[in-house]
């Protein structure tokens, strides 16, 4: 054996062994990673999103225009071997005004030792289902009523709740659950009727077979070949019908309806490829074939997709999560608040920002890079707009302000409106968008100019059809990303002057219009919320927090389909 | 006038020289500068109607700029100026005021890699058709399947016409990229090294294809391949340090060149 070998088999065994340690060291720190922005994800959403959250005992009185509470005392009062009460009794008085009148129901809770067990009191017009209830330890019980009317909640006697070590009140807190009705309105009613989540189904079963297409699935499709005539048609009335049966949803109902009718273009275009594999005489199993022959074509399965994702992620819209769509702040109690002003006000400042910044960057992208005589000029007006890009956005704030919001002088006076705040938010958007489009331009290559002045282009032709196509990707990538951006940028917002609750949603043309302007946003919102005292507004926070992070994942996810669509258009 | 070039003289390249037959191209004293350096001394070239023409000679002699001189493609680099003068029949084509997408229509080009649109087969070879007129959906059609006939390549995409053109391989892009040059019917076609990305069988249906495309089109073809151009080529220019040494018929300068430098460099003695 020569010497390099017998170094080279030492040498491997400790390769070998540090590759194990490596590997499986970070394997296990990416779990311990994972595991613990679970836990984080958890200990933010647990509580706020899902079972309401441990906070502060009101007052004695509190009206809640919630009809929904749930209670929770953390010790027992009932002696688990005698069966006797060890305190005063916990009695709750519920009041409120139906057509009746005014009335007052007491409601006897004892807590027992052992965890989890349960008893939902309902209230109704005729008074309370039970008198007594029984509950466990440190266990959720409900108070639910259908009634329309403000149930007045209030503690009467029993134990004065413990405090922890910063002298708030822990525990037996009165909660607004964040009750989410999936796809279900408030009175129960489904929002979205059968056939449309069938056409939904089917929608998805078809994209996932147009994208991996497997040969038992098309085996199983390719007994409809000879249906293949009838496919669209009937396709067509089922998506007519959707639409016909609808019971007031209109969004739900149309969206089942598109549904219905690209699945059977889908479906038709499948089995046409298939047809023409066949005719050729092709095997089903060449499923790279298929693939070629099947999509690709106008777009088809992108915006497929595209509907599929988009309306996955804003059917939370269409269903009612009360924090999100529903609820305005409220004054005085955390739990019964919402983010429905600042959610709205988000989409509208974003909405406006898009519609000035997008167009006017994009066009000075393809000046610059396609136009531009590469003079000092050009030079003076690239550096200008690459160090604005780097501009803190705070300054962004003072430039909004000067021009949009003061009146006299270069100031437009639109107030502190929502107008004023897109306009502003779109004035920060436009070097990024202006550099990314020109990284995006830049990159298309110089051949595809060639052939296209080669074929006897104008200049202008060679920029629409040729060249912009191409920098498609990285221009929407870019825009979208400078979206989210703004989208979470709050210091702007703060010098322009977003509000720290408004109690209706924004109208974006209320400066132009005389309206009330006043507007806030999602981070404008977590800031303020922030700045309460009481613990219990910090986690409203939190979950603003989780609605904003939800809503720039579902904007990236936009951008990242759109890339990879145009970007295999372009590639393959 | 003459230069000694390479230990021997040259004899100066705004001479006259001449072709059998039409004139479709003139090319008349042409000087070329990139920025401070030039690239093209005094070149006068005459292209011959229906025929190839083919340029040869060692890389950075000036041939590929010669050929996008003639479509003015050299417009598109911004450091590039001239002086001389091309002319096509009435046409003069170096004129300040020329219509470059008329001359672009009129004098296609293929490119040294294959480089279709990243549009579907179809809309490679119509998009330059639509460019230029209005045809309807049939007249369209039947334009496409022509062209694509004539470029030899519609058995091959006659059933996968909506395939994306960069998917096909690289001797069939090439292909599809000279129907879409004869698509819009050009009087010539310029080819900047058309098989230097191609294997030999593609090459030799490049080749093929280019002696049938004779008959209706004028070529100018640039390459490296000495054999290509003389298997290809009616006419053969030489060129040298931007200069076009010797040009005649093919046979003439395979067999007989006048020049020292012209046989040494055919016959790969070239130092």
């Amino acid at each position: 054996m020569k010497d390099i070998d017998k170094l080279q088999k030492r040498n491997r065994t400790y390769r070998d062994l540090t590759e194990r340690l490596g590997s499986t060291g970070l394997a296990v720190s990416g779990l311990i990673g994972l595991l613990f922005l679970g836990v984080l994800v958890w200990q933010i959403a647990e509580p706020t999103f899902i079972s309401g959250e441990e906070g502060e005992i009101p007052a004695a009185s509190e009206s809640i225009p919630v009809t929904d509470y749930i209670l929770k005392w953390d010790f027992a009062n009932v002696d688990s071997e005698t069966g006797e009460l060890t305190t005063e009794p916990i009695i709750l008085r519920l009041t409120w005004e139906d057509g009746g009148g005014e009335q007052s129901h007491d409601l006897q809770v004892n807590i027992i030792e052992e965890k989890g067990v349960t008893k939902d009191v309902n209230i109704t017009s005729d008074g309370l289902d039970s008198e007594i209830v029984e509950i466990g330890r440190k266990t959720k019980f409900y108070l639910y009523s259908n009634l329309e009317v403000i149930v007045e909640v209030e503690q009467i006697s029993g134990p004065v709740p413990s405090a922890d070590s910063n002298g708030y009140p822990v525990v037996d807190s009165f909660v607004v659950s964040g009750d989410i009705h999936i796809l279900s309105d408030d009175d129960g009613e489904l929002v979205f009727q059968p056939l449309e989540l069938v056409g939904y189904a089917v929608l998805f079963l078809l994209i996932i077979v147009m994208t991996w297409p497997k040969v038992g699935a098309l085996n199983a499709l390719s007994s409809l070949q000879p249906y293949r005539r009838f496919i669209r048609p009937v396709f067509y009335t089922i998506s007519g019908m959707t639409l016909a049966i609808s019971q007031g949803m209109f969004v739900a109902a149309a969206l089942g309806a598109v549904c219905w009718a690209l699945s059977g273009v889908m479906l038709n275009r499948i089995l046409e490829g298939m047809e023409r594999l066949q005719n050729i005489g092709r095997e089903l199993s060449e499923t790279s074939r298929l693939k070629h022959s099947i999509s690709n074509r106008d777009g088809l399965l992108m915006w497929s997709r595209m509907l599929f994702v988009t309306s996955t992620i804003f059917i939370p819209l269409l269903i009612d999560i009360p924090f999100l769509t529903e609820r305005y702040q409220d004054i005085f109690v955390p739990y019964a608040s919402g983010i429905r002003a600042a959610f709205f006000g988000t989409i509208w400042v974003m909405l406006i920002a898009m519609i000035v910044s997008i167009p006017i960057s994009v066009g000075a992208a393809i000046y610059l890079e396609e136009y531009a005589k590469p003079n000092q000029m050009t030079k003076l007006i690239q550096a200008l707009v690459t160090n604005l890009a780097g501009v803190p956005s705070i300054v962004f704030g003072m430039f909004g302000l000067a021009i949009f919001v003061k009146q006299g002088g270069i100031g437009w006076g639109l107030g502190p409106s929502v107008l004023a705040a897109g306009l502003t938010m779109g004035v920060m958007a436009m070097p990024i968008i202006v550099l990314a489009g020109q990284e995006a331009l830049r990159s298309v290559p110089r051949s595809l100019r060639e052939s296209a002045y080669g074929v006897g282009c104008t200049r202008w032709q060679v920029t629409k059809d040729h060249v912009l196509p191409s920098a498609m990707p990285g221009i929407m990538t870019g825009s979208i990303l400078a979206m989210s951006r703004i989208m979470g940028e709050a210091a702007p917002l703060v010098v322009v002057g977003a509000t720290a609750m408004i109690l209706f949603d924004p109208e974006p043309l209320a400066a132009l219009s005389g309206g009330n302007a006043e507007f806030t946003v999602i981070p404008i919102q977590i800031y303020f919320w922030t700045q309460e005292a009481d613990p219990a507004w910090h986690s409203m926070a939190a979950a603003a927090s989780i609605a904003l992070i939800c809503l720039l994942v579902a904007m990236n996810s936009i951008a990242i389909v759109l890339r990879q669509h145009f970007r295999r258009r372009l590639n393959s | 006038m003459s230069e000694k070039i390479g230990g021997e003289e040259v004899p100066d390249s705004t001479r006259e020289l001449d072709v059998d037959g039409e004139i479709d191209l003139m090319i008349e004293d042409l000087d070329l500068w990139y920025g401070d350096k030039q690239a093209l001394y005094g070149v006068s070239l005459p292209i011959a109607k229906n025929s190839v023409t083919a340029l040869i000679g060692p890389s950075g002699c000036g041939k590929s700029t010669l050929l996008r001189m003639m479509n003015r493609m050299n417009d598109l680099i911004p450091i590039c100026h001239y002086d001389g003068k091309i002319s096509m029949g009435e046409v003069e084509i170096t004129a300040k005021d020329a219509d470059l997408v008329e001359i672009r229509k009129n004098i296609g080009m293929v490119f040294q890699r294959p480089n279709p649109f990243p549009k579907s087969i179809y809309d490679n070879v119509g998009y330059g058709v639509r460019l230029h007129t209005k045809p309807s959906r049939e007249e369209l059609d039947a334009i496409v399947e022509k062209s694509l006939k004539r470029a030899a390549i519609w058995d091959e995409v006659s059933d996968r016409m909506h395939d994306l053109g960069t998917s096909l391989s690289g001797g069939q892009q090439q292909r599809l990229c000279i129907a879409r040059t004869i698509a819009v019917e050009p009087d010539i076609i310029l080819m900047d090294e058309p098989c230097s990305a191609l294997d030999p069988i593609a090459t030799a249906a490049i080749e093929e294809l280019i002696l049938e495309l004779k008959k209706d089109f004028t070529v100018v073809i640039v390459t490296h391949s000495m054999s290509q151009a003389a298997r290809v080529s009616d006419y053969t220019g030489f060129m040298y340090l931007g200069r076009l040494v010797e040009f005649g018929e093919t046979d003439k300068i395979f067999s007989d060149p006048d020049l020292e430098l012209t046989k040494r460099y055919i016959t790969g003695r070239f130092g």
